[in-house]
């Protein structure tokens, strides 16, 4: 029996490593390896061709004394806290009115889910188009000349009204999945009680949605930290407020791939994934204190 | 169960699929050698495609595929292609870039390419300016002539007619540019005068006609201290001030050149290179503007007050290419009068090699209104080579950007123009 | 009773309302896209502008057809999506399951992988991803365009969350009426999953069609490009002359239009999958 037993771990084992074999073997060549390269990188001195020289902290000690830098850091922070919590908010209302009981909720539905089909690199150019100070639509409907492009104090508000647009409706059918879970003798129990619909909502719906909410949040942080291609559209190289609007990953791109400067550019990626590490623990470590997992 | 069997089926079919159409690219059942040629003109696709079939023609053994990228991938493609020594066989070079690639020695030299015929061919047929736009540090040939161009100055006609301004011409200067630039504001309410924060097709012009420089002659210092070009910059800076003239913002959502083919503003710098695809691309405007030459500065430090930019691409091979017989045998076909002829016959550019400027002017006549393209020739006479020295990928970001600064008032334009000077100086330390 | 029903009118218009403008909002970015495609590049810069294009030229659309091979595009994108779903199920599903349900040696340790990958941000893996492509020769090939995507962390890490949520006793019993390994995870496990991988697969198709920098990078000549990647090449080349870019959006639309219409249902009800446990 014990032998048996023991094959049978053998045989588990084994298969084991050969179901994860092929994934992890591309991971660590395609996703790994890089990591350890750009690490590498960080602490050299590149030149032109993937030539370099190791040389210590040098690219960390420039890069934290650039205010170029801090100021990505920043405009990347500004970018999450101007999209997550609004983003996530509208997506919940759109999610709970998806969720009445009325005719056309199938079609407003995939309106709302539209944007998610089109290139972002489209989605990016219309909108552009449409906060064109000059000759944009947005700008004759509200009949004032916003500079939602180039005013370096406006501009992230419009790149996050992109993004949102964009995620609203993605995200809310990731909740409207939440809200369908929740069993309906919960609300006729409420109601017998007495409760509003505000209470319901505060001691019923947040509760137990909040699973979904988490990971919504989750890949919401982590979408916005690593921001790059909608900025990259919408502000060129040539648009005098690009240092207002440069996230982290954007500064790295054009460190890297314009100015030639690899090393200085990975730094930046390094300090990029500790930010994002350094927000998912506290976000597992918070999510105790609201996720509801009691269900 | 059964749609499981379905989907390996499916799956391996896939796979040998996928690694047929990875091999089918590099065989060479044909017997054939198969050259790729890149470049990232969209709009010279038909050109450099005419020229590669006159050859393959000649040579049937070969045949070549051209391949277009756009400007900004091309070169983090090309960098990357040459880091792992897998460039394309063919491939255009640009002056900003054309350093960095000869003297880490990713480029074929080809300097005695044309030695069996005429140890003096490439001074003999190409201009000073198109042979130091296709040179390495050390003065070696890395690349063949391929075109040439200048900047020149595209105007409304019908907005000077409205104003009732005559067109720009030989004897214009920048006073006349801008009263124009008034007067046209003022009859019309359009824009004059549209002053880009461009560098080639901007301020570069100004600064050489004022007398400055941007690089010392030995290319070593910049030259954003010296008094005619800080007088020319201040000059090219505060167009921005009036009211004729849109700011920066404004170009940065709007290309000088869509505002002025949509009739928003009377006239912009152009290179030539692009004014055959505005004709095709805006076939209700033909016939409303033209081309001159570029105005000259009425009281020039030193010289006659004139200049333009003048660049040029050149065609270059690897090093380490694995076809490179071949290539540089096309390569020597590329630079020959022939492959230059048809070239400029196809309308991508005018020829490098001397004399066949008229080939590209030609192309010209078979639209309805002829636009005065001779003008951009003439320009050759005063031509400026592009400025570009082995550092320049470090300090162009810089400068376009504390440019920017200067533009949006957030530094001085002394204090701005001393800092782009010290990044230029301080550049080789990187 | 009646202030009730009353009460319950109210809301519904309310909900309405509400719809109404969230779906202008949505919707008219495409509308304008749409209008301004036919306009010439004068009308489109008409202070203030006009909401009809005069004439519904198509000029724009003409210059979009010649810059771009259109045919090709869809070839490579769809070809794209495809392997990169076929790759990302498959192996998904075998490393998703092995991790949840199998015992063996440094298992922690591998899984540590996938979760480190998913927060490394994309743009790191473009240069060296590339070199190895190069180093093989495989450049300007289908195959170059799906290499990044053959094995998927978030996939593993969606599909393991699946096969938890399995009982194992299912396992169990399939074990005890012979089946081995293999065949417990092929017969038994596979078909239990089959929303989870429809979710996974819907996922995977939306980025991979959305993947703008990869193309670009690995593969030099524009007809072995993607819709994505073709739209920014027309940006390098038409700078800000919108009703090209805007044609040439509308371009790239029209295909999945069609095909989200068809398959709205399935589409989003799958992407709900993925906000499951």
């Amino acid at each position: 029996m014990k032998k048996k037993k023991n094959r049978l771990a053998k045989s588990e084992s084994m298969w084991g490593y050969i179901l994860v074999a092929p994934t992890i073997i591309g991971l660590l060549v395609l996703n790994f390896y890089p990591f350890i390269d750009t690490l590498k990188l960080s602490f050299a001195k590149t030149l032109p061709f993937g030539l370099y020289k190791m040389q210590g902290i040098d690219n960390y000690v420039k890069m934290f004394s650039d205010p170029e830098f801090w100021k990505a850091t920043w405009n990347t922070i500004y970018f999450c806290i101007l999209t997550v919590p609004l983003g996530i908010f509208l997506a919940l209302v759109v999610a709970i009115m998806l969720n009445a009981k009325i005719k056309g909720r199938t079609a407003f539905r995939a309106i709302f889910f539209l944007p998610m089909i089109v290139a972002p690199a489209a989605v990016a150019m219309v909108w552009k188009w449409m906060f064109n100070t000059e000759y944009g639509i947005i700008n004759t409907i509200i009949g004032h000349n916003v500079n939602w492009v180039t005013d370096p104090k406006i501009i992230m508000i419009t790149c996050a009204i992109v993004a949102i647009w964009s995620a609203i409706g993605y995200d809310a059918v990731l909740l409207l999945s939440g809200l369908q879970n929740i069993s309906k003798s919960y609300y006729e129990a409420a109601s017998l009680d007495g409760a509003t619909k505000l209470q319901q909502f505060f001691h019923i719906t947040l509760p137990m949605v909040s699973p979904t909410l988490f990971v919504v949040m989750i890949t919401r942080l982590m979408a916005s930290l690593k921001v790059y291609d909608l900025i990259y559209m919408i502000v060129e190289e040539a648009n005098p407020v690009i240092n207002d609007a440069q996230s982290l990953m954007y500064l790295f791109y054009r460190e890297s791939f314009i100015a030639g400067n690899k090393g200085l550019g990975s730094a930046i990626v390094i300090w990029t994934v500790l930010l994002i590490g350094i927000v998912t623990i506290v976000q597992f470590w918070g999510q105790k204190k609201w996720v509801n997992y009691e269900v | 169960m059964k749609s499981l069997k379905k989907i390996i089926a499916v799956c391996l079919i896939g796979i040998m699929t996928f690694c047929m159409c990875a091999c089918g690219n590099s065989s060479s059942k044909d017997g054939k050698t198969h050259l790729t040629f890149q470049i990232w003109d969209v709009a010279q696709k038909k050109g450099m495609q005419a020229v590669c079939d006159a050859y393959t023609k000649k040579h049937p053994d070969v045949s070549i595929e051209v391949q277009v990228t756009s400007w900004t991938e091309y070169w983090t493609k090309l960098e990357a292609a040459a880091t792992s020594n897998k460039m394309p066989d063919i491939f255009w070079m640009h002056t900003n870039e054309i350093l960095k690639y000869a003297d880490y020695g990713k480029l074929e030299d080809l300097s005695d390419l044309y030695d069996d015929e005429d140890k003096d061919y490439y001074k003999k047929h190409f201009s000073d300016i198109s042979l130091k736009n296709s040179q390495g540090s050390n003065g070696h040939m890395y690349g063949i002539p391929k075109d040439k161009d200048t900047v020149c100055l595209v105007y409304n006609k019908e907005m000077f007619d409205e104003a009732g301004v005559k067109y720009p011409d030989e004897s214009w200067t920048w006073d006349d540019l801008t009263e124009a630039s008034e007067k046209i504001h003022k009859k019309t309410g359009k824009y004059g005068y549209m002053a880009y924060g461009d560098d080639q097709l901007g301020y570069w012009n100004f600064v050489y006609q004022k007398g400055g420089y941007i690089l010392t002659d030995d290319k070593e210092k910049g030259g954003f201290d010296n008094k005619a070009t800080k007088d020319a910059m201040k000059f090219y800076i505060n167009l921005q001030k009036e009211d004729w003239c849109p700011d920066q913002n404004y170009f940065s959502e709007t290309s000088p050149g869509t505002a002025f083919f949509s009739e928003e503003g009377a006239m912009f710098f152009e290179g030539n290179w692009n004014l055959l695809a505005e004709l095709d691309n805006y076939p209700e405007m033909v016939g409303k503007w033209d081309v001159a030459v570029l105005p000259k500065c009425p009281d020039p430090v030193k010289g006659d007050g004139r200049a333009t930019i003048s660049n040029g691409l050149s065609y270059a091979t690897s090093k380490t290419g694995k076809n490179k017989k071949i290539a540089k045998d096309f390569l020597k076909f590329l630079g020959s009068e022939e492959g230059q002829r048809i070239q400029g016959e196809s309308g991508a550019a005018i020829p490098a090699y001397e004399g066949l400027e008229s080939t590209w002017m030609n192309v010209f006549k078979k639209y309805d209104y002829v636009l005065d393209v001779q003008k951009c020739v003439d320009m050759f006479d005063y031509g400026v080579q592009s400025i570009n020295n082995k550092y320049r990928s470090v300090w162009k970001t810089k400068v376009s950007e504390e440019l920017l600064r200067i533009y949006s008032g957030k530094v001085s334009v002394d204090k701005g123009l001393k800092n782009m000077n010290e990044y230029i100086n301080t550049a080789k330390d990187e | 009773m009646k202030s009730l029903e009353k009460s319950k009118k109210r809301r519904t218009i309310g909900i309405y309302a509400f719809f109404a403008i969230g779906s202008i909002i949505m919707i008219f970015p495409f509308v304008w896209m749409f209008l301004t495609s036919f306009k010439t590049v004068a009308e489109s810069m008409q202070i203030p502008p006009d909401i009809l294009p005069k004439s519904w030229s198509l000029d724009s659309f003409k210059d979009a057809l010649n810059s771009l091979p259109f045919a090709a595009l869809y070839k490579n994108t769809i070809l794209l999506i495809f392997w990169r779903v076929v790759c990302a199920v498959v192996f998904s599903s075998m490393a998703g399951y092995a991790f949840a349900k199998l015992k063996f040696k440094g298992k922690e340790l591998l899984f540590g992988i996938v979760l480190v990958q998913m927060m490394l941000p994309s743009q790191i893996f473009i240069i060296p991803q590339y070199q190895m492509l190069a180093k093989v020769g495989l450049t300007n090939t289908v195959f170059a365009l799906v290499f990044p995507g053959i094995v998927s962390a978030f996939g593993t890490f969606f599909l393991r969350q699946a096969y938890m949520g399995i009982p194992d006793e299912i396992s169990e019993a399939a074990y005890l009426d012979g089946c081995n390994q293999w065949q417990t995870f092929t017969k038994v496990m596979v078909p239990l999953t089959t929303s989870s991988m429809s979710a996974l697969a819907i996922f995977t198709a939306v980025f991979a069609y959305g993947d703008l920098m990869w193309p670009l990078i690995a593969n030099t000549d524009l007809n072995m490009m993607t819709l994505s990647s073709g739209l920014a090449t027309l940006r390098g080349q038409f700078s800000t002359n919108f009703p090209v870019l805007m044609a040439g959006s509308l371009l790239a639309m029209i295909p999945m239009i069609i095909l989200y219409l068809i398959f709205q249902k399935q589409l989003i009800e799958g992407v709900a999958m993925t906000g499951g446990k």
